[in-house]
């Protein structure tokens, strides 16, 4: 673009471009059980992300060469639809989505007891229908919170949120504004809460030590906001039922 | 009794106890591995889970479908990660392929293979699907659901521990209407007495 893009003020008296603080997320909204006919469902919104995560399995792997008589397979397909970008985007997986494919499911794979079901697989789609920056976290929070709507056994859920630098300040959870400025740095994090492991960790960027330092922290604690809000989606459904039994109970 | 909904990683005690199912250990602390039902009065540490698959255990009456005939026996759908292999040396009656049977779970192997035996034809009548984990709640405490169920829609019941449900004759659209709200509201008390209303307040 030749014509000199107007010079944004990304943070103004510690607001940002959306008026949200330095350590704000966007919010999140999590739906749990929305697909009958998948083992374990969840739709989520993080701000203008929509993200629909579906688990099927654990069932036997096939063809039988790829199984493995010891742990279990994880399947993870991360993929965007072709209408989640302004422009048309290819619907063939593409290089991006492979690799956050794999690295996904490899920070699923430290939250399942894998060696509960041999020879099987548990695949897990995440599909990408509207997206704004930061959406392998999303998706992962999203799948998550599927696998553990589906039954399968773990350690714990994995929360994931980005941190980044923008001129010159560190912030939680760059939307794709932010994203775009020209020093952007932008950290996508995924621990499992309860231990603090982390699970996910990806860069693209420079960062002073001092920041780096400053960033993880904000990220972990992200996170645990994160996770409380995937804890209160999947009990949410049955808090309620139980609340209307107590209500029918006092009425008697 | 209080009972807790849990979710993966929740903690359900600190103390030293008995470890049932659906649980695991970390610095000597008890952890749920996932989303259920925690009993925290009891000297068993255990959680029962909301959702899942079947996992075959031995004894577990079972309900199969005939999916194949080889040489030497049946190949039996149980809705496990496995379908089992039957030998003819075994079974006196002849099976179609399609037929609905009964069986029970004689073992089971280290990549959870089942292996089946007390294999009846069930004939005519239908297979509802539902999950295994709300099995338990189907059949209730002495089998007090069922007798309600078989009693209530006049269906002949054989409820399997893996999800499948035969049912022949009677209201079947009632018996699948039940057993949804039974789905539903598993992890409700007193459902025993809720099902008798239901069924009467809909009986044709």
């Amino acid at each position: 673009m030749n014509v000199k893009e107007k010079e944004i003020e990304y943070v103004k008296n510690g607001k940002r471009v959306d008026g949200r603080k330095i350590d704000e997320l966007r919010p999140i909204k999590i739906d749990v059980g929305v697909i009958d006919r998948a083992d374990g469902s969840c739709y989520l919104e993080w701000g203008q992300n929509k993200i629909m995560a579906a688990v099927y399995g654990p069932r036997e792997a096939l063809p039988k060469h790829i199984q493995n008589p010891y742990r279990a397979l994880v399947n993870y397909h991360y993929r965007m639809a072709t209408f989640s970008v302004p422009d048309r985007k290819s619907p063939k997986p593409g290089r991006r989505e492979m690799e956050i494919s794999k690295v996904s499911g490899e920070a699923l794979e430290k939250a399942i007891f894998l060696e509960k079901y041999p020879n099987t697989t548990i695949d897990v789609f995440v599909e990408i229908l509207d997206s704004n920056a930061g959406t392998r976290v999303a998706g992962l929070a999203a799948a998550s919170v599927a696998l553990a709507d589906a039954g399968i056994p773990m350690k714990d859920i994995v929360a994931a949120v980005g941190v980044g630098k923008i001129a010159g300040e560190v912030v939680l959870d760059l939307n794709k504004t932010e994203e775009d400025a020209p020093d952007a740095v932008d950290i996508p994090i995924a621990i499992l809460p309860r231990t603090e492991e982390i699970v996910l960790l990806q860069m693209d960027g420079l960062l002073k030590l001092d920041e780096w330092k400053k960033a993880l922290k904000m990220g972990i604690e992200g996170c645990k906001k994160v996770y409380e809000l995937q804890k209160t989606a999947l009990r949410k459904a049955y808090l309620e039922a139980e609340k209307e039994e107590k209500v029918k109970e006092n009425a008697k | 009794m209080s009972k807790k909904v849990v979710i993966p990683g929740d903690l359900i005690s600190e103390e030293r106890k008995k470890i049932g199912s659906h649980v695991f250990v970390e610095d000597g602390k008890i952890y749920s591995d996932s989303l259920g039902l925690a009993n925290t009065d009891s000297p068993i540490a255990s959680v029962v889970p909301l959702h899942g698959k079947y996992m075959p255990q031995i004894q577990d009456v079972i309900v199969g479908i005939v999916t194949q005939e080889t040489f030497g026996g049946y190949i039996i759908a149980i809705n496990s990660f496995y379908s089992s292999f039957v030998s003819k040396e075994f079974i006196r009656e002849r099976l179609q392929k399609g037929a609905i049977v009964s069986g029970k779970i004689m073992s089971v192997n280290e990549i959870n293979e089942a292996e089946v035996g007390h294999v009846h034809v069930l004939f005519g009548g239908e297979i509802i699907r539902t999950s295994p984990v709300k099995v338990p709640r189907m059949i209730g405490k002495n089998a007090s659901m069922l007798e309600v169920l078989k009693k209530g829609t006049g269906a002949n019941l054989m409820i399997g521990r893996n999800g499948w449900i035969w049912a022949k004759g009677g209201d079947i659209k009632l018996v699948v209407a039940a057993i949804r709200k039974i789905e539903k509201e598993a992890h409700l008390s007193d459902l025993t007495n809720k099902m008798e209303a239901f069924l009467k307040e809909n009986k044709k």
